[in-house]
């Protein structure tokens, strides 16, 4: 790997090497430019540091304590963070739908919310490329959303139990489904830069760390990219400080390593770090922020889960745990709702899903012990849904200081109307597929997922943090790459178009920067 | 956000899975050596001292587990309270935690001597001196946040139970030896999982032995 000292001045420094920070990364460093991530957590080798245990795994989780406020506290550690060179791709379950062109209209189509500043066609060239680049399965005919100019590189994973189960109750009540696209590879994949990654073993465990390689976290396919192209991953960086010239521009990035501190001297920076650290380290610096939107509009979708026990074996360890999708709630005939949702199958490690347990029914005792002892007739469905910002949903910087002398992140989060609303539709619809599937003991687990919002980006600077390119309306050399930058919440699990985002950005960044040259 | 529920069909099969399925796995080339390592470890680790909390504290803190996790037929039980103390002692978070609570070692301490205040309101005795059914009951009213004493003017006893809850489930399940009650061997992934369909099971997947 290229290493840059801190004595000379790097083009850019990109700060997180999750789906926002990676691919932008590698695109930066292919275009020659000298590009230096930094990465708060490790650098791991899944081979030898991934053990298939859900405990020893946490340390791929943001575990520096937020606190969570609001009628419906956010979760964070496990869910919504992540750290290590990856970010939180890896930990995601690696489902990659596509957006709706509605869902960036939103606005437009309810009159709430806010609309793009793009359009999805823009977003769509972008998807065929990332989809090809990581590989991602998926079905030759995917039934919902526009043509494709591309199919999926490979045919879809196996459906396991609970895709099976999900499959037979929505054919019962006339729910369409289809396997669903994921970003672990169900043949074995070559790509260039990159090299030979296995197929997936049907290990279940995407949630808790891929050890093969076969799921798509960035350290498997754009951050080796980003390193053959001469970038220069600096882990264990935990950034302080952006410093600022005369100009006004930022000339420094400001982190500490080992316990001291260094500086990277840079003339663009690119700020990738996710939701809640992108807009924490912008509000510590009081940076970018003539807007006041910096921290506002925290959104998380509506992601209620519906498990039951079934007489079958399911051992929902097993397999791709999002097998198989319905977008038939994406627009839904009967909704009282802004937008809408879509349907998952979902299998489930046992420690997860014991502490949902705990959580969300508050069984203990004797009542517990038998519940977990059907833990290998479990499945579950969830959805994932559009999320309204609100002026009560925002994170602030609070007086309670960290383990590093920084001041805790406190995030408000409150279910509004609309998200109550489609949950309480979702709850009908999932309990019907669960019923006509033959489950029992049906049960509920409201939850919120993804952490969206905090920087959006607008045409106006007078209301958003940065424009459709990504660049900071206050500093011309600052660009926000994450999902912090999404004007509405979207339909869909949000790291496939992180990533399509993240290319359109650096490819924004290298023509307006060659326009200026 | 409260979510309504339905008609529910009832299922009450209790599944016995048989032991030393996990134990003897970690002895094959079926788990990987990080695998083996981190289960080994769990395995053989030896109850301590508490480090962060009093004995007074800790002694109650075990026989709070006790009940949440009932452990009859262990010899041994798995050491839920000593996971506890451990993290708590090394100042280490889970990454957040609710507004309204305070920070986690204060709230456990603070909770713990909520338990026993309403031990006392209730039954007339502190916590340890119930009956097991005394006992449950108390913990139920902090459950439900019903529970008397001036603790829970403070601290919400319904948070306070849900996170002591989540963290004792967590640990518990966390060990191999819960792990076999349960009929998981997840862990076992070296030979990849071929047969994932319902009702299909590998040759190293264990069946009920009874229900």
């Amino acid at each position: 790997m290229k290493q840059y000292t801190t004595n000379e001045t790097v083009d850019a420094v990109v700060i997180g090497t999750g789906a926002g920070g990676a691919p932008l990364l590698a695109r930066l460093a292919a275009a020659g430019l000298n590009v230096v991530a930094l990465e708060a957590g490790k650098y791991w080798d899944p081979k030898k540091d991934f053990p298939t245990d859900e405990k020893a795994q946490d340390k791929l989780f943001w575990n520096d304590e937020r606190l969570s406020a609001g009628e419906d506290p956010l979760p964070f550690g496990s869910n919504n963070s992540g750290t290590g060179v990856g970010g939180s791709t890896l930990h995601y379950t690696a489902y990659t739908p596509r957006v709706h062109p509605d869902d960036l209209k939103i606005r437009t189509e309810f009159g709430v919310g806010e609309d793009w500043p793009i359009a999805f066609e823009e977003i769509a060239q972008y998807y065929d490329e990332v989809e090809h680049f990581i590989g991602v399965s998926g079905p030759a005919n995917y039934p919902w959303g526009p043509d494709r100019k591309r199919s999926y590189p490979l045919g879809p994973l196996p459906v396991n139990g609970a895709g099976q189960l999900m499959e037979r109750g929505c054919n019962e009540i006339g729910i369409k489904t289809s396997p669903a696209a994921n970003a672990a590879l169900s043949a074995g994949y070559y790509q260039e830069g990159v090299g030979h990654r296995p197929a997936c073993a049907n290990r279940g465990f995407c949630q808790a760390g891929c050890n093969i390689g076969a799921k798509a976290s960035m350290d498997v396919t754009y951050i080796p990219l980003a390193i053959g192209k001469g970038a220069e991953i600096r882990p264990e960086c935990f950034v302080t400080q952006l410093i600022r010239d005369s100009s006004g521009k930022i000339s420094e990035v400001v982190y500490i390593r080992n316990g001291q501190e260094e500086r990277q001297r840079c003339r663009y920076v690119f700020l990738c770090a996710g939701t809640i650290e992108t807009a924490r380290l912008l509000l510590l610096n009081g940076l970018a922020n003539s807007s006041g939107q910096v921290g506002r509009n925290v959104m998380a979708h509506p992601g209620l889960q519906i498990w039951g026990e079934f007489d079958e074996d399911i051992r929902p360890y097993k397999g791709i745990p999002g097998a198989l999708i319905s977008e038939d709630m994406h627009r839904a005939a009967d909704a009282d709702f802004v937008g809408g949702y879509l349907l998952q199958s979902i299998g489930v490690m046992p420690v997860t899903y014991m502490q949902q347990m705990a959580r969300g029914r508050g069984l203990w005792g004797q009542d517990l012990k038998r519940a977990a002892s059907a833990y290998n007739h479990v499945a579950g469905i969830n959805i994932l849904g559009d999320c309204l910002p609100y002026e009560h949903n925002y994170m602030e910087l609070s007086e309670e200081k960290d383990a590093r002398g920084l001041p805790k992140p406190r995030v408000y989060f409150s279910n509004g109307e609309s998200e109550e609303r489609m949950t309480a539709h979702a709850n009908k619809v999932m309990r019907e597929i669960w019923e006509a599937a033959g489950a029992k003991n049906i049960w509920a687990f409201p939850r919120n997922a993804h952490v969206i919002g905090t920087c959006r980006m607008g045409n106006d600077g007078d209301n958003a943090v940065v424009n459709a390119d990504g660049q900071s309306f206050d500093i011309p050399n600052l660009y926000i790459s994450d999902n912090s930058t999404f004007p509405s919440a979207l339909s869909v699990n949000p790291a496939l178009t992180i990533m399509a985002l993240a290319l359109r950005t650096a490819d924004r960044f290298l023509s307006n920067r060659k326009r200026l040259d | 956000m409260p979510v309504p529920a339905r008609n529910v069909s009832i299922m009450n099969t209790y599944y016995h899975y048989p032991e030393g399925t996990v134990r003897a796995l970690l002895d094959t080339d079926q788990v990987t050596d990080a695998t083996r390592q981190a289960l080994t470890e769990r395995l053989n680790k030896q109850p301590q001292t508490s480090r962060f909390f009093s004995e007074t504290e800790y002694t109650l803190l075990k026989t709070i587990c006790e009940r949440l996790i009932p452990q009859p037929d262990r010899v041994t039980p798995i050491d839920i309270a000593g996971g506890i103390d451990e993290r708590l002692a090394g100042g280490k978070s889970d990454g957040w935690r609710y507004d309204t609570m305070p920070a986690d070692g204060d709230a456990y301490r603070a909770g713990l001597r909520g338990v026993d205040e309403s031990a006392q309101v209730l039954f007339g005795h502190p916590f340890q001196q119930l009956t097991s059914e005394q006992q449950e009951d108390v913990l139920r009213q902090v459950q439900t946040a019903d529970a008397p004493g001036a603790t829970w003017d403070q601290l919400p006893a319904e948070r306070f139970f849900e996170e002591l809850l989540a963290e004792a489930v967590g640990g518990y399940y966390s060990h191999p030896l819960a792990q076999e009650e349960i009929g998981y061997v997840g862990m076992a992934d070296v030979p990849t999982w071929q047969h994932v369909q319902l009702n299909q099971l590998e040759a190293r997947e264990p069946k009920p032995v009874g229900q």
